[in-house]
């Protein structure tokens, strides 16, 4: 048996066991601090112990100290647990639509993936189209975006990233060096981040939005509604990207053969078509029409739930794929983003924060969406999209109703940008594996994403100007 | 008796001038050449941290995403070897590759005092220790300050 020593200095490994208890200590005594403080002048006790929580839960999933389901637990536990909220109302928040459409459109992806139909769709688009080394970056760049579209985006990177790294030893492009190794990697990246908020599947801040929507208001957004809300913010970015990172990173090989011998080895490899991948399309197809014309009535949640219960009836997934494809940690996130936004609301935290301190510099509707959708574009740089929703969107919601707005319009401020999150590898996961493939550096992305955060900021508040009032939608 | 040169190349750096000069050293010292490409654990770990935790991704999907990385990295590595093995034979240097996976500082500390290499030659990469990364100096420089020989560091190329 080999003994490992530790030889850094005592300091250094004394420092570095220290830092977690310490944190933690930290920011347990900050807490007492602000649940026991004298409460401010208009704010209820409930008020004051739900921003303490509020404020824990952005530290953590700031800091990712701890993971971001478990941050959630603590929402999920401290809510009743201060008496923000009866137990009762704060368990029974699971039984959200919200939490349940999510459940159920991760099952829905984990289906599609495990069939293989949208690995063979992939193959196939890229061999078919990607004929020119811009074409087939081009080809990339949409598929990324257009699946995710249909499944969420991290599902789309992972389930791409095999394929574009055997692209580029197929075409023997060097890491770090190749300029056309990069422009797969971040038409990978951006096309998924970019795809992913054209439909509620894309990822799960939507429906979490309207989830929380729904608790502190009522009102809600259909699926088709919101699609057509930001179709031409997905195709002006696409375009923006596109020349963005064609810019920066001029193409620097003529020929992609040697990628398509890669693609049509992978092609062959996959065999015909299977009744699985026949039948999980068309289930798959079934659901978004469903979302499409009955989510209304129906309810989205029921519709994806159907939707499960039939790819079990017909024996197109087993159950041990699905636990394995799906990470129940979401059911925990989201159950516990929603009770806090609930908990923030209801006990009148939320409008505490709008009048006091961002009800100062707030003045009209436009001022409001463009502040509200700026912060969400900054901070999901820093922190998980979900986390962004829980934050903003309950003080966004109490803003909409001082200023006489329609709340479904801030929670499109909200949602829409806290996805478009283009900057970090820590971001977003896509972002990750783009730097992960060593053929992106944190500094190229860094470079490039400044600037298509300012795009994407200038282009949602234009498309909300102009698009918007042409389909009867507004602040 | 000086005996072996050690040439550290990872999945964060590697650089030619690095591995030119590494077979130079050798050769002028008639010294044997031990190159190491270490697989730095942390870099696919971190993928898979990302999509699990934040992207809520299944188990599956997430480990196949970071073997696909490992072996990437791994193939790398065979590449890099096999080019300072080509290098090292025709300049009739004794060559012996290493591959493994771990922890940069700990790793080379290690397997200079194994080897009893009296140069280590590195690549300076911007890879930072995780703690207090933004105020740290790269993970090559803080090698060269602990270890017990002398250590030539090169930038990334």
């Amino acid at each position: 048996m080999s003994v490992e020593i530790d030889t850094r200095p005592i300091w250094l490994i004394l420092l570095r066991r220290a830092v977690r208890p310490v944190f933690f200590l930290v920011l347990a005594a900050l807490f007492v601090i602000l649940v026991t403080m004298p409460t401010p002048v208009g704010l209820t006790v409930g008020g004051q112990r739900a921003i303490a929580i509020f404020l824990l839960c952005l530290v953590l999933w700031i800091t990712n100290a701890v993971p971001l389901a478990i941050t959630s637990l603590f929402a999920i536990v401290l809510v009743p647990l201060l008496k923000v909220l009866p137990q009762k109302d704060t368990y029974a928040l699971f039984g959200n639509e919200a939490v349940f459409f999510i459940l159920g459109a991760f099952i829905l992806a984990g289906a599609v993936m495990t069939s293989g139909l949208s690995n063979r769709i992939a193959l196939n688009i890229m061999d078919r189209y990607g004929r020119s080394p811009r074409k087939l970056l081009i080809s990339i760049f949409l598929l990324a975006a257009l699946l995710s579209f249909f499944m969420s985006e991290h599902a789309v990177a992972a389930m791409l990233f095999p394929i574009v790294l055997e692209i580029t030893k197929g075409l023997n492009l060097r890491p770090g060096k190749s300029n056309y190794g990069k422009l797969l990697f971040f038409a990978l990246a951006w096309g998924c981040v970019i795809g992913g908020v054209g439909t509620f599947l894309g990822g799960a801040r939507v429906p979490l939005a309207i989830g929380i929507l729904k608790e502190t208001t009522g009102g809600t957004i259909d699926f088709l509604d919101y699609t057509i809300a930001v179709l031409p913010l997905v195709v002006i970015m696409l375009l923006a990207g596109y020349f963005l990172l064609t810019r920066f990173f001029p193409i620097d090989i003529t020929g992609v053969e040697s990628a398509h011998t890669v693609l049509a080895k992978r092609l062959k490899n996959l065999g015909k078509v299977t009744y699985s991948e026949y039948a999980v399309g068309a289930v798959l197809a079934a659901t978004i029409t469903a979302w499409i014309f009955f989510g209304h009535a129906f309810g989205l949640a029921s519709v994806a739930l159907t939707s499960v219960v039939v790819l079990f009836v017909f024996r197109l997934v087993r159950w041990k794929d699905i636990e394995e494809y799906v990470n129940w940690g979401i059911i925990l996130m989201y159950g516990g983003a929603i009770i806090l936004g609930t908990a923030l609301d209801r006990s009148g935290a939320a409008s505490w924060l709008v009048s006091g301190v961002v009800g100062q510099w707030a003045g009209s509707p436009w001022m409001v969406f463009a502040m509200f959708s700026i912060l969400s574009i900054l901070l999901t740089e820093a922190m998980s999209n979900a986390a962004v929703i829980a934050v903003l969107l309950p003080v966004s919601i109490g803003m909409a109703g001082r200023l006489s707005m329609d709340p479904a319009m801030l929670t499109y401020a909200i949602a829409v940008p806290a996805g478009l999150a283009f900057m970090l590898p820590m971001s977003t996961p896509a972002n990750a594996i783009a730097v992960g493939s060593n053929f992106v550096s944190v500094r190229d992305m860094v470079k490039g994403g400044v600037i298509m955060t300012v795009i994407a900021v200038v282009v949602f508040n234009l498309v909300v100007a102009f698009w918007w009032p042409l389909i009867g939608m507004g602040y | 008796m000086k005996n072996k040169v050690l040439l550290v190349l990872s999945t964060s750096g590697t650089s030619d001038e690095a591995v030119d000069f590494a077979v130079a050293r050798a050769k002028k010292d008639g010294a044997g050449l031990v190159a190491l490409y270490l697989l730095e654990s942390s870099a696919a770990g971190e993928v898979f941290d990302t999509f699990s935790a934040i992207g809520f991704i299944g188990e599956k999907p997430s480990t196949e995403l970071s073997e696909s990385i490992m072996k990437e990295y791994r193939q790398r590595g065979y590449e890099e070897l096999g080019k300072v093995q080509i290098k090292a034979m025709e300049e009739g240097v004794d060559f012996e590759p290493l591959m493994e996976e771990g922890d940069f500082i700990s790793k080379v500390l290690k397997l200079i005092e194994s080897t009893g290499a009296y140069v280590a030659v590195m690549v300076k990469s911007r890879k930072r220790r995780p703690l207090f990364k933004y105020f740290s100096r790269p993970l090559a420089e803080e090698v060269k300050e602990r270890a017990g020989c002398e250590v030539v560091l090169f930038t990334e190329s």
